[in-house]
């Protein structure tokens, strides 16, 4: 409802311009972070993440595939996310809607811009290659899904192993040591409201806010971007949250185990 | 309360048939159909739905002016109107007011009157079976959150609250839910005023 | 089976380890975690609520809604697809008809209760599972029922009934049978088969169920009263 969201942006103005947020947190304090690994046996990397309420899980499955016609000696990535409708009231059941899609393809363009993985090592033969999948399920709304979910695919990516593969064929239940990972990439999603940036948004806060950036970075570069909704950036916002972003990062890196 | 146990739905209560709230009669016995206390006759549920009844004081929120009246949302699952002929106000949507219900019928659509819009706040969303002992005897607990924080605490029947002031409302709403999370247990008043009493800002 | 023990050491009347725990997720009404055997399940429930679509919508009852669904990366073998297929729907079809027997619909006209079920990890016996958990949730919820029901499924191994089939004995017995019981009254909500029974092994099969169905039913009412005898502010979904 349009409307609805019209006098949430006047109640959450009120507090943003002052430098304030609903819950008493800081414009640029995370809510907070619980990271639990490794916690499926059947998929081959997994993790569950929450950030405030918000919550995800990410599962990571290999499988044999044929290559991409213009990259032949190149394994393949590939992420999906499902916002399911226990998630949230404001969830359908259905296809993926576009916010589903947008969040995939954004917590993928961070993972694959970043070359984190070496896909080129997941070549079999002429033609097989090894298939990696990231799903992220979400499970619980609160806001800053991107964040959330992010963070999941990553410590799913590092509690991942590599599956034994025999002939062409993949060994279920075997492994050869962990997924080869060469960075830690993480994102930071800001809200804005007029002329206000807060870092993290609730659900709440995002009913009213004007849009939304996000900015995925490894320890000193940014290797993805995304702005959501409208409204406008300056360029002098994007270089402050760039900031921030690499600022932020190491305490989110910091959730992540090797 | 003393007395009282928790029951599951479909556990029995009594061995003899018995008109009670929350509970239903199959051969003669009384079972339980929510997770709830009994004790002596009586079954309070620990959790469930908002079954609006008339004379209860609401808080609501206007989502839509219509031509005759107000649409507003009470956190149920049925449509709410205010005619405009109960009131003397005008109102625009996303006004908060506190109404009260004259009427439900068979569909559960339900009728409010006597309505007063409530100033600048933020609403808390809790489970409507809390809201008594958010209250408290003759508004106790919710005259104890005042107290503390200088926030005015207008609860609805219908698991609305609305913060009212410019007191420390983060500690209004911690309170709340802390007092929601709680509401079947024992000693919670002497727990909530310590909690509020620690937190406050001097 | 060997010398009256299965494969993982039990006896015929031994269910897989269970652990439930309610109230996880913040947004839905009502909400639980079962892990049984290395079945990893979660349910939601939300309503009552306005129905959606309008022509769904019954003037005399709330219209009670399921989705089974289970994550790709929830089996042990290759990835799977999301969304719903042909056995989901089927399992989703089974489970809203057995919640529709015991939840107490006409309170809440025109009204949708929706029961959401997500197999995040698969075992053997998920829609057994799947039942017992969205009880919980139900019960969680605050919607009144007539009942607590839970789940159980019995095989047949080496020609002998057994309760609880794990993964493999799903792949190799000759027989499934999941059932869902209605601890109060004996009265059976959900029941499937497939294989060969006799007369004899199919009374024994429900004999078998329903006395499992009583210790089901003691881990579902433990899970329930935890979350009033440890109160929490805050959900979260804490896994192994």
């Amino acid at each position: 409802m349009e409307s609805m969201n019209e006098i949430k942006r006047d109640t959450l103005g009120a507090l943003i311009s002052q430098g304030k947020r609903g819950d008493g947190r800081g414009m640029f304090d995370y809510r907070t972070i619980n990271v639990q690994p490794g916690i499926l046996q059947n998929p081959d990397g997994s993790a569950l993440v929450s950030i405030g309420k918000s919550q995800v899980m990410a599962g990571i499955k290999f499988d044999v595939a044929k290559p991409f016609p213009d990259r032949p000696k190149e394994g393949v990535l590939s992420t999906s996310a499902d916002l399911l409708p226990l998630a949230s009231h404001l969830f359908e059941t259905g296809p993926p809607s576009d916010e589903a899609i947008e969040l995939a393809r954004v917590v993928d363009r961070g993972i694959r811009s970043a070359n984190i993985i070496d896909l080129s090592s997941f070549y079999i033969d002429e033609e097989k290659v090894l298939a990696v999948y990231i799903d992220l399920f979400i499970l619980d709304h609160d806001g800053n899904l991107i964040d959330t979910a992010a963070l999941a695919a990553m410590s799913a990516l590092l509690s991942a192993r590599m599956p034994k593969v025999e002939e062409g064929k993949i060994i279920r239940g075997e492994f050869t040591g962990k997924v080869p990972i060469k960075e830690k990439v993480v994102t930071c999603t800001f809200g804005k409201l007029g002329d206000k940036a807060f870092l993290d948004p609730s659900l709440d806060e995002e009913k009213g806010m004007d849009c939304r950036l996000t900015l995925a970075t490894t320890p000193s570069n940014l290797v993805a971007a995304q702005k959501g909704g409208w409204g406008a950036v300056s360029e002098k916002e994007i270089m402050e949250l760039f900031d921030i972003s690499l600022e932020k990062g190491k305490q989110l890196r910091a959730l992540l185990s090797d | 309360m003393d007395k009282s146990r928790i029951v599951m739905p479909g556990e029995m209560v009594a061995e003899r048939p018995e008109r009670i709230g929350y509970a239903f009669v199959d051969k003669g016995k009384t079972y339980s159909t929510v997770v709830g206390l009994y004790s002596e006759g009586k079954l309070v549920p620990l959790e469930g739905p908002y079954e609006p009844l008339p004379d209860d004081m609401i808080v609501g929120i206007v989502s839509e002016v219509r031509f005759s009246g107000y649409s507003v949302d009470t956190n149920s699952a049925y449509a709410a109107f205010l005619s405009s002929r109960e009131i003397r106000e005008r109102y625009e949507m996303g006004d908060t007011i506190f109404a009260r219900i004259i009427k439900t019928d068979e569909t559960r659509s339900i009728e409010l009157s006597d309505a007063k819009k409530l100033p600048e706040g933020r609403l808390v969303r809790v489970s409507a079976v809390k809201i008594p002992r958010i209250i408290g005897k003759k508004n106790s607990m919710v005259d104890m959150i005042r107290a503390n924080t200088g926030c005015e605490i207008v609860a609805g029947r219908n698991g609305y609250v609305w913060i009212i002031g410019t007191g420390d409302s983060n500690l209004a709403e911690k309170a709340i839910r802390m007092i929601e999370a709680q509401a079947h247990t024992h000693g919670l008043t002497d727990r909530v005023a310590a909690y509020l009493k620690s937190q406050k800002k001097a | 089976m060997v010398n009256g023990k299965r494969v993982d050491g039990r006896g015929v009347e031994d269910v897989r380890p269970m652990k439930i725990v309610a109230r996880v997720l913040n947004d839905a009404e009502g909400s639980a975690y079962i892990e049984w055997g290395k079945n990893k399940i979660l349910a939601g429930v939300y309503g009552p609520r306005e129905c959606i679509p309008r022509h769904d919508q019954s003037l005399y009852r709330a219209v009670v809604k399921c989705r089974y669904n289970m994550a790709p990366f929830s089996g042990a073998e290759e990835h799977g697809r999301s969304g719903p297929n042909r056995r989901s729907k089927e399992l989703s079809k089974v489970i809203k008809e057995a919640f529709e027997n015991v939840i107490i619909s006409e309170n809440f006209p025109k009204t949708e209760i929706s029961i959401f079920v997500e197999v995040l990890q698969s075992d053997g016996g998920t829609r057994c599972a799947a039942v017992t958990a969205a009880a919980v949730a139900l019960a969680d919820a605050g919607i009144p029922m007539k009942d607590l029901i839970g789940a159980v499924a019995v095989c047949k191994i080496d020609g002998q009934m057994a309760v609880d089939p794990g993964k493999e004995e799903d792949n190799f017995g000759e027989s499934d049978m999941p059932i869902a019981f209605s601890p109060r009254t004996g009265e059976v909500l959900l029941f499937q088969m497939d294989g060969n029974l006799s007369r004899e092994e199919l009374s024994r099969g429900l004999e078998l169920a329903k006395n499992a169905s009583a210790k089901i039913r003691e881990v579902q009412m433990e899970a329930i009263k935890k979350v009033y005898d440890e109160p929490k502010e805050d959900r979260f979904l804490l896994i192994g």
